[in-house]
């Protein structure tokens, strides 16, 4: 069958303006040329392919796309991967496989705490990231930290099933072990 | 986005430099510092913010938090507000501005925004943010359609006809209760500018938001040591539990001495073009008892002159409420 | 129907999902996660005016920007058709007008133009540099609303003249704020032209009607058309219908022979994709003083696009709801400039069950009397509505038991006389009801030489847990353990499945995945009968049967798994069909499903602060058999916190003058976070319904989300005494 419409395609003038500059990313150095304008977001989604960190609202908005920058989580939609040269990354790519799961991405699977999955990678990186950060020990307390995660299905209740499980296991792991245990 | 040069300060002078070539450091500014990136990335997404040229400052070691040897808090420009927020002197002596920082945005913001570039936040007017309306505080004498639009959000203090919008910091609340002063280095040296002083009313040109000129770089904000048995809380209202902008919030710090108000200080958000502070306010508390009147009589104070918007007129008795209640919880 | 002849082994397990694993390590693939090679990025230009012409556009600039391979406009491409929608085919369209079909604007973000470049960065800042100039009218955009045309949805007795006659009236407005979906997956289309076919990644809740749209708009044969959507990151309706984003990414892929990615922002979710309408409804009660309903009038009216005719069925549940001898139930539309609305989570019986339920609480209020009470009191025996008996309705039940499980006769029934930590407690409840139902819906089933088998439909997974219920089924009617089933959906290369809407999938899945397990039998049966040295060599094939995945003699003497009998057959595999019809939208029905729900809020107040928030919820349902408690619950409290967005925080908001929805971003438009969720404590009453199949199962998406709104504001009137008519809720309403 014929083409419904006439092909009028023009040549692209590419690679204008780029910055050479080396990331790592999960444990691995990159090194590409990218266009300035070029979020953490879109180099880790478009360019590396690492498809596991979302967009959700492109402006801190929703946290979809939360990595970690150096071990602490931000949203990658509001970084400019140019000026993030040096620093180390980490995406849910880096954190487990389905065959070997992190603690926290068992929990979640366990907890069933998401529906969807979409929100899930930035809610799994920001729990991971409260682990080492001065959040309280009640559900309220993990309620307001996890709060720059929205989850549109509302798996609220899950979540903070799974994070809390963690969080008394790590506990539990902590605790001096019983004589001749 | 439109493109951009990208460029990383090697130190100061060459950021300041950079910063220099622009026409203004207000609205509209060629040249951008960049530090956490959580205003001007989303600004330059929208095209409210166009620079030709982002200076990265990140790495200048303008991120340290230590007791200056005056007694003052000294905090670095580039100190990320999770850290502020979360630092023991902040914590021990400069309660409501802990309490402020973790009050605003997320854990993943804060933890990329700064000191300077919490000061410099924009408003959350969504006109502003539109680049489809027309705004006056991005080009001015263009027009103000939330006057007659959605304005619920909204300012209500220090307004103009042209103008009605807030300033939205947490951070720079408590600031200001504390007696924050801001430390700028420019070309012709460095210069130190009270945060009471920091901001600019809107009137005919709200395009112009801080005292700040072409290339002056913010290096750090030092507070005043803490007074003495002072107390102090942060106290934000907003329709959702976390993660919003207030529509009302306070930062209140009282001295009491025999059972009276020796000394107080207080400031409002969200409710003003900048945040809010006035001294004959605190003038009324001085001397009498913490109890409910005193506190209303404040806030009353506070309040006056208020002007209200069509869909923002509950602020004022909000703010009231908000403000006598902050004092309560922290005389009790 | 037939009761399951075997023990329930799978089914009403509470277990992970099984496509768990990919969706908490970031390998569950998106439509937006596609890149294909060669791939190009395109960015729609919305019109920045709500009503007008497009007088001119100007892409000089933007078309020679880095990167930029095409800036489409009307005229650049064939027009493309309308669409007629009917259910049948399906093709269904909320928005029937196909992009770029004429200069006219009729609602602000109407597409107008499309960049298309080789990086987002690029095409977003051609598509920023593209000069539109409008005609610009005014354009109406007006909350108040008045029904342009009104129609007769229910009536019964003589309504008008005994609300006349009641000892005890109530008349009330009620109003709710235009919802956006937004799930966090903005609507995405990767469209792949190869030159002969059209493969378009999608978020879909429904691949076989948008196949059918996108080939009929395009002009293309149906079968050179396939989408898939493998993981769709929810919907909640929105992605029920085809929007233009769809058909502009294909048509961008045609013309320029490379595959096109188009993501929409986060903005344009306000836009063209749907949206629950602004609704305003009127509820009149009458009733005797000992609260006996004798009059219901339920009348409402919706905004609709200016082309298309969106109608919120909000007196869905009205004429079943409540034992009443005198109804009336009307329904108008009131046209905007506004997109065209579209179902969002229980459309109708959501924003309608708002308003009734808000209503007999504000009556038990006039008559002295507790809600419960009045509720159970006009509990009907029958679908009055209809005249036809309810399949199965055990509201009672879910209102006793939630009542206890809450602590309801502990309630002191004052205004603002409950308190605890020097909070206010208020405490309200509502009742819920969302149809069941089935659709048409096709399934596959592979049996296989290893014992594993792999069923197949083109439905999807919107987060509800479709991957899992359909291993869970095929496991249950095979006798095989879960794991050993392969699902696969999202894919209009498979049956034809049934939509991810109207929480009908479930129910619709259970006859033809039997149905084709017993096709595989069959043909199992018939090579075995005629094979040589089999156990069953020349049997009869009516004197054998094939149960729970083995092929058995009737006499019960000999059986054999169907593993067993495809390795002595030496054949790889046997596969069967099953097709179900559907009952949804039937004329007649001699039942009436509904799954039924009783939601128990408590909210705290701190009037010194203006500070309300949601602090305990409890919610009994009578949802069927439920097959996975696990994903069922998580269903319910996800609605549950959808209800709490509805009613405090959640409503878009048009600029009186532009028409634009000024606050479409999700800082601006807000939706619950975790800190506004308290815990919850959800229950279900386990009547298996066998009238809509064989598991006796419905579905659970929408049920938890009816009567939460009411349940909140009825708490809210517990607490401060001020009755919330309009949603969200806002605070300074309650100084």
């Amino acid at each position: 069958m014929t083409s419904l419409f006439d092909a009028a395609v023009t040549a692209s003038d590419a690679g204008e303006g780029r910055i050479a500059i080396k990331l790592r990313v999960n444990g691995q150095e990159r090194e590409v040329s990218i266009d300035p304008r070029m979020t953490l977001l879109d180099y880790l989604r478009d360019v590396l392919h690492l498809t596991g960190t979302k967009k959700g609202c492109d402006h801190g908005q929703c946290g979809a796309c939360t990595i970690h920058i150096n071990g602490r989580r931000m949203n990658s939609c509001l970084a400019l991967a140019a000026a993030h040269a040096g620093d180390e990354i980490t995406t849910i790519e880096g954190l487990g496989t389905p065959g070997r799961l992190h603690p926290m991405q068992a929990a979640f699977l366990e907890n069933d705490a998401y529906q969807c999955g979409y929100c899930t990678s930035g809610q799994i990186m920001s729990a991971v990231a409260l682990l080492s950060e001065p959040c309280g020990a009640s559900d309220d307390d993990v309620r307001e930290f996890m709060s720059g995660n929205i989850c549109r299905c509302g798996a609220y209740p899950n979540i903070i099933r799974a994070i809390q499980q963690v969080r008394r296991d790590q506990q539990k792991d902590a605790a001096p072990q019983p004589a001749g245990a | 986005m439109q493109t951009f040069d990208l460029v990383r300060a090697s130190d100061r002078p060459a950021a300041i430099a950079a910063g220099a070539e622009s026409a203004t450091a207000q609205q509209g500014a060629s040249v951008r510092f960049l530090a956490g990136g959580t205003t001007l990335i989303d600004l330059m997404k929208l095209g409210v913010e166009r620079p030709e040229r982002v200076v990265d400052i990140n790495r200048l070691g303008l991120d340290e938090i230590r007791k200056a040897e005056n007694g003052d808090l000294f905090v670095g420009a580039t100190a990320r507000n999770s850290d502020l927020a979360h630092h023991p002197l902040v914590r021990a002596d400069y309660a409501a501005l802990s309490q402020a920082i973790l009050a605003g945005a997320s854990t993943q913001l804060r933890n990329a925004a700064t000191t300077a570039g919490n000061l410099l936040q924009r408003t959350r007017c969504m006109y502003f943010r539109d680049l489809a309306s027309a705004c006056n505080k991005r080009k001015p004498g263009s027009g103000c359609p939330a006057i007659a639009g959605a304005n619920r959000m909204l300012a209500i203090l220090g307004t103009s006809n042209a103008c009605i919008a807030n300033n939205p910091s947490d951070m720079a609340v408590a600031m200001l209760a504390y007696d924050a002063v801001v430390h700028v280095q420019g070309v012709a040296g460095g210069r130190q500018i009270p945060l009471a002083d920091f901001y600019v009313l809107p009137g005919q040109r709200p395009d112009i938001e801080t005292m700040l000129a072409p290339g002056e770089l913010i290096t750090h904000v030092t507070l005043p040591p803490p007074k003495t048995g002072e107390r102090s809380v942060y106290l934000k209202l907003r329709d959702r539990a976390s993660y919003e902008f207030a529509l009302v919030s306070t930062a209140v710090a009282v001295t009491l001495a025999d059972g009276k108000i020796a000394n107080a200080r207080f400031a409002l958000g969200g409710v003003g073009a900048r945040p809010w502070r006035v001294r004959k306010a605190e003038d009324v508390l001085r001397g009498s008892a913490p109890d409910e009147r005193a506190f209303r009589n404040a806030a009353d104070t506070c309040l006056d002159g208020a002007r209200p918007q069509s869909h923002n007129g509950f602020k004022i008795e909000l703010a009231k409420r908000c403000i006598v209640h902050a004092f309560k919880q922290v005389t009790s | 129907m037939a009761q399951p002849q075997a023990a329930i082994t799978q089914i009403g397990q509470a277990r992970a999902r099984i496509d768990g694993p990919l969706k908490v390590t970031g390998t569950a693939r998106f439509t937006s996660d596609h890149n294909l090679p060669g791939m190009l990025y395109a960015v729609p230009v919305g019109a920045t005016i709500a009503k007008g012409r497009v007088t001119a556009i100007d892409i000089a600039r933007a078309r020679q920007m880095p990167g930029v391979r095409a800036i489409m406009k009307r005229g650049d491409f064939p027009p493309m058709s309308h669409i007629t929608p009917n259910f049948v085919e399906p093709l269904m369209a909320d928005e029937t007008r196909p992009p770029f079909d004429d200069d006219v604007i009729r609602y602000y973000g109407q597409y107008v133009a499309l960049a298309v470049a080789d990086t987002f960065e690029q095409a977003k800042a051609a598509a920023d540099a593209v000069t539109v100039s409008y005609a610009a009218e005014t354009p109406n955009v007006d909350p108040h609303l008045a029904a342009e045309n009104t129609k007769v949805v229910s009536e019964r007795g003589d309504a008008e003249k005994a609300y006349a006659g009641a000892a005890v009236t109530l008349d009330a407005q009620y109003a709710i704020a235009p919802e956006t979906h937004n799930p966090i997956e903005t609507h995405a289309t990767v469209a792949n032209w190869d030159g002969d076919e059209l493969t378009l990644y999608e978020t879909s809740q429904a691949v076989v009607n948008h196949r059918n749209v996108l080939a009929d708009m395009l002009g293309l044969p149906r079968h050179k058309v396939r989408v898939i959507a493998k993981f769709i990151g929810s919907g909640f309706g929105g992605k029920l219908w085809p929007w233009s984003q769809s058909p502009l990414a294909a048509a961008a892929s045609i013309k320029l022979g490379q595959p096109v990615k188009l993501v929409l922002s986060r903005p344009m979710m306000f836009h063209a994709v749907g949206h629950r309408p602004r609704i305003e409804q009127r509820v009149r009660l009458g009733a005797t003083r000992d609260g006996k309903l004798v009059s219901l009038q339920h009348d409402y009216v919706n905004t609709t696009s200016i082309l298309d005719d969106y109608e919120e069925n909000c007196g869905e549940a009205t004429p079943h709801m409540y034992s009443v001898p005198n109804l009336r139930v009307t329904s108008g539309l009131a046209k905007r400039n506004i997109g065209t609305p579209t179902s969002m989570r229980g459309p109708g019986a959501v924003p309608g069950l708002f308003a009734t339920e808000s209503a007999m609480d504000e009556l038990a209020v006039k008559l002295g009397m507790d809600p419960l009470q009045l509720h159970l009191l006009n509990e009907p025996r029958l679908d009055e509505g209809l005249g036809v008996p309810f399949s199965s309705r055990h509201l009672k039940e879910c209102l006793t038991l939630g009542a206890e499980k809450f602590g309801w006769s502990n309630r002191d029934p004052h205004v603002g006389a409950m308190k605890r930590d020097g909070m206010i407690l208020g405490w309200g409840m509502a009742a819920c009801s969302w149809l069941a139902a089935r659709l048409d819906c096709s399934v596959s089933v592979e049996l296989r030489q290893d014992g594993t088998a792999r069923v197949a439909s083109a439905s999807q997974d919107i987060g509800t847990g479709t991957y899992t219920v359909m291993a869970q089924m095929a496991a249950e009617m095979l006798g095989i353990a879960v794991e050993r089933v392969e699902v696969e959906i999202g894919d209009t290369k498979l049956p034809p499945g049934a939509v991810s809407g109207g929480s009908m999938l479930t129910a619709s899945l259970v006859a033809p995945t039997e149905e084709a397990i017993a096709a595989a039998g069959k043909a199992l049966i018939a090579r075995l009968v005629a094979g040589e040295n089999t156990p069953f060599s020349g049997a009869e094939p009516q004197t054998l049967a094939f149960k729970q995945g083995r092929i058995m003699a009737k006499d019960a003497q000999t059986s054999m798994p169907f593993a067993a009998a495809l390795q002595t057959l030496q054949i790889a595999s046997i596969s069967g069909q099953g097709t179900g019809q559907g009952t949804f939208g039937a004329q007649r029905p001699k039942l009436s499903s509904h799954s039924f729900g009783a939601h128990f809020v408590e909210v705290t107040w701190r009037p010194e602060i203006a500070r309300l928030r949601a602090s305990r919820v409890v919610s009994v349902f009578d949802a069927g058999r439920i097959l996975n408690p696990l994903a069922a619950r998580n269903q319910i409290e996800g609605a549950i916190v959808m209800g709490i967005g509805m009613a405090l925080l959640e409503g878009t908001e048009y600029d009186a003058a532009s028409g634009a929805p000024i606050n479409a971003n999700l800082a601006d438009y807000v939706v619950a976070t975790n800190a506004d969720v308290p815990a919850l404590d959800v229950h279900f009453v386990e009547y298996p319904d066998y009238n809509l199949n064989a598991l006796g199962a419905r579905g659970v998406g929408e049920i938890g989300l009816a009567g939460a709104a009411a349940a909140l504001t009825n708490a809210v009137y517990h607490a401060t005494g001020i009755r919330v008519r309009e949603l969200p809720l806002k605070l300074e309403d309650l100084l």
